[in-house]
């Protein structure tokens, strides 16, 4: 062991000296270089997981917005198609009730003037009667002069109407 | 050798010093050992040391630098870095076979690994020139200020003594005192023979095996420390050597291949050396009682579907 140490120069001073330097060696490094290090690639790697992560959530929450709208999309259009059978089958109604009522209304008014025409008619066919007999009347005054009495007159134009 | 060595140190001389007009002969021996090239109150500061002082610097001056400008959006040094941080965790995890392990030891085994390639690679620098010139009873002997802090067995002694002690240190707060004692003084293994001698009487042949590799295991440990140490140092004295044996051959041109096959060796020796040093955790960390019962498990359950199998 002696002749080990002799033929080596071991000496505990430079033991001593050389493992102090490699204690700064391990503590410059631990925490100047390796700690930081560490710390930033884990930051890094978490940042990168959480982009990726957040990602993965935004393209999961693209997929189902996509699907609510390909939903919503297609409920409106099944309510759009469900509400214009409904305004054409309202409309259908409503034209038929418009028809109706426009049919009612000519047919009333047809019904009205003909009744009126009826009126008119016979206030014509009376006045025109009225007339005659007064014509008539007239014309025989003057044909028969005061030959012709009342009663005379009375049954002439009687007759002339019966006539008419 | 001698001749040579004695011929580059005087070329040396005419280089570095002041010519001297007696020419004296300046003798430049690879020594086993680092030179004192000074020595302060007693203390003597030696070439390697020297050497590792400039490599604590330099680490330092490197750690600094990447700590100022460490961004979350990362430069070519801290991506560097960042790149060999990936590669070593990934490297070290093959080794320790868990993230958890790796993640403490991992700082200990960088350490060392940057300590010792930076120690290695200064060793192979072409300063050799720079040096005193001692004069001692055998006459005038050139000392370089530069020899690898490697090339020193007190240097590789104090690493190895490090990742022993620390292994076992680390082995303790792992799993316990009680079991990382029982590794070297199988003291549960002497207990069995006097609980478990009626039900398995081959306790009493085993116990005595078991304390017995408990004890190996102990001179393990120190043939740990004279493995690691010994083998880098061997190397690197072995690789300053080479290199200077090549000078003195033809100095122009000859070092040049040797040069990058020590700056591989020493990318090499300090990989082995922290690859050891993961290795020497690992294996302090590891619970050899619960690996057995896992084992016996694992048998019994195998048993158990053997029987049903056949059934």
């Amino acid at each position: 062991m002696d002749s080990l140490i002799t033929t080596f120069h071991i000496d505990w001073k430079i033991i001593i000296a050389q493992l102090v330097n490699f204690a700064i060696v391990f503590a410059v490094l631990y925490f100047f270089a390796l700690k930081p290090l560490k710390k930033l690639m884990d930051e890094r790697s978490e940042t990168i997981k959480g982009g990726l992560d957040n990602a993965e959530k935004q393209k999961e929450l693209l997929v189902a917005q996509e699907k609510e709208y390909a939903d919503a999309l297609a409920t409106a259009r099944a309510e759009a198609a469900v509400m214009l059978k409904e305004a054409k089958k309202d409309t259908e109604a409503y034209r038929a009730e418009m028809m109706e009522k426009a049919l009612a209304d000519v047919a009333n008014t047809v019904a009205n003037g003909k009744k009126q025409i009826e009126a008119d008619k016979a206030k014509m066919i009376e006045d025109a009667k009225k007339e005659i007999v007064a014509i008539v009347m007239q014309a025989t005054e003057k044909v028969l002069g005061e030959v012709a009495t009342g009663k005379v007159e009375t049954k002439l134009v009687e007759e002339s109407i019966k006539n008419i | 050798m001698n001749e040579n060595n004695q011929t580059t140190a005087t070329n040396i001389q005419t280089t570095s010093l002041p010519v001297t007009e007696t020419h004296e002969e300046i003798k430049h021996e690879s020594t086993l050992y680092a030179e004192p090239v000074a020595h302060v109150h007693g203390f003597p500061i030696t070439n390697s040391l020297i050497t590792s002082w400039i490599a604590v610097l330099v680490i330092v001056i490197l750690s600094v630098a990447l700590r100022t400008r460490m961004k979350k959006i990362p430069s070519k040094l801290q991506h560097f870095f960042e790149m060999f941080m990936e590669g070593a965790l990934n490297l070290a995890d093959q080794v320790t076979g868990s993230r958890k392990i790796t993640t403490k030891v991992f700082p200990v085994a960088v350490s060392i690994f940057f300590f010792v390639l930076i120690n290695n690679w200064l060793g192979i620098l072409p300063l050799g020139g720079f040096g005193v010139i001692e004069r001692g009873a055998d006459g005038a002997s050139f000392i370089p200020f530069i020899r690898s802090g490697t090339a020193d067995i007190n240097t590789t002694l104090m690493l190895a003594l490090v990742a022993v002690i620390g292994s076992n240190i680390f082995g303790i707060i792992i799993i316990g005192l009680w079991k990382a004692l029982n590794k070297y003084v199988n003291l549960k293994a002497l207990g069995s023979m006097v609980t478990k001698v009626r039900k398995e009487p081959t306790v009493l042949i085993m116990a005595p095996v078991m304390f017995f590799v408990g004890a190996l295991e102990l001179v393990g440990e120190i043939a740990k420390v004279a493995s690691l140490s010994f083998r880098l140092f061997g190397n690197v004295f072995a690789g300053e050597v080479l290199l200077a044996s090549m000078s003195a051959l033809f100095a122009y041109g000859l070092p040049i291949p040797f040069l990058f096959l020590e700056v591989l060796v020493g990318f090499i020796q300090a990989l082995i050396f922290s690859m050891l040093v993961l290795v020497y955790f690992s294996i302090a960390a590891e619970d050899h009682d619960a690996h057995d019962e896992g084992h016996g498990h694992e048998e019994k359950k195998h048993e158990t579907v053997g029987s049903h199998a056949s059934a």
